[in-house]
């Protein structure tokens, strides 16, 4: 019977840098409620993408922008 | 939007659906109702608002309460229309100019958010300005809250299950224990004010 040759065990790879976020989740990385974030998106502060089915997704890039600006 | 429940009883599968979008939008729940309510309470309050600056501005501007804004002016401020939100004028050689200024504490700078030489105008267009981010919500949760079941519930049509939510998120009044926490969330909001 073949084996299969044991491979070290490799420790947990950091998870890959989101690259955008839901309203909600960047209410809560900003810290203020969602109606702030959607005044931003309204006011074109926050410039978000839409998913598939209609979604908005704040890009990361956007909050570092605002954060920076602000 | 109706409540489409209204007209024909959930069943089961729309039922329990319809729990599990509550629970995992609560918090979508608790907060636009109170949002509505705030938007709601400066459309019935705009015309005095708009008279009562009308009123300031034809007296002499005293010297307190004065914002210098990003566009370097100062501005009088007539009222509190949000947090760190105000209504102001502005004495001009005939008459008055209006603005809508936001403050930021943290960075002690106002930026304008809506200016004119008509009170109630500047303030219509702030209140619009509100209307439509109330409406970019709403379009937002129903998006979330479809996507959210047919991930639950594949194959289902719960749509009548996504009109009922959104009905229950935009019709609901605020709770008292809400409204309590709404405030007390506006006070001690976490970070920068925006």
């Amino acid at each position: 019977m073949e084996t299969i040759p044991q491979t070290e065990a490799q420790p947990n790879p950091t998870p890959p840098e989101r690259l955008a976020y839901s309203v909600q989740e960047a209410a809560d990385m900003l810290g203020v409620n969602y109606f702030s974030v959607y005044r931003l998106i309204q006011r074109g502060k926050l410039k978000p993408c839409r998913a598939l089915r209609g979604k908005l997704l704040v890009p990361r890039t956007e909050l570092l922008k605002l954060l920076a600006t602000e | 939007m109706t409540n489409p429940f209204e007209h024909r009883r959930p069943t089961e599968l729309e039922d329990k659906a319809h729990a599990e979008a509550v629970r995992h939008f609560a918090e979508h729940l608790k907060q636009f109702p109170a949002s509505r309510e705030a938007v709601e309470r400066l459309e019935r309050d705009a015309d005095k608002i708009a008279l009562a600056a009308n009123r300031a501005a034809s007296k002499p501007t005293p010297k307190e309460n004065v914002i210098q804004a990003d566009d370097g002016k100062q501005w009088h401020k007539n009222a509190d229309l949000m947090e760190n939100i105000h209504f102001c004028h502005r004495p001009i050689s005939y008459g008055a100019e209006y603005a809508v200024v936001e403050h930021f504490p943290a960075h002690g700078t106002s930026e304008i958010l809506n200016r004119g030489w008509n009170a109630g105008e500047v303030l219509k267009a702030f209140t619009q300005g509100l209307r439509q981010t109330l409406q970019v919500w709403t379009e937002d949760v129903s998006a979330q809250v479809r996507e959210f079941l047919s991930e639950k519930f594949p194959g289902q049509d719960l749509s009548r299950v996504a009109d009922a939510f959104i009905h229950k998120c935009t019709t609901q009044a605020v709770s008292q224990k809400h409204s309590r926490t709404h405030s007390h969330d506006q006070k001690h909001n976490r970070g920068m004010r925006i």
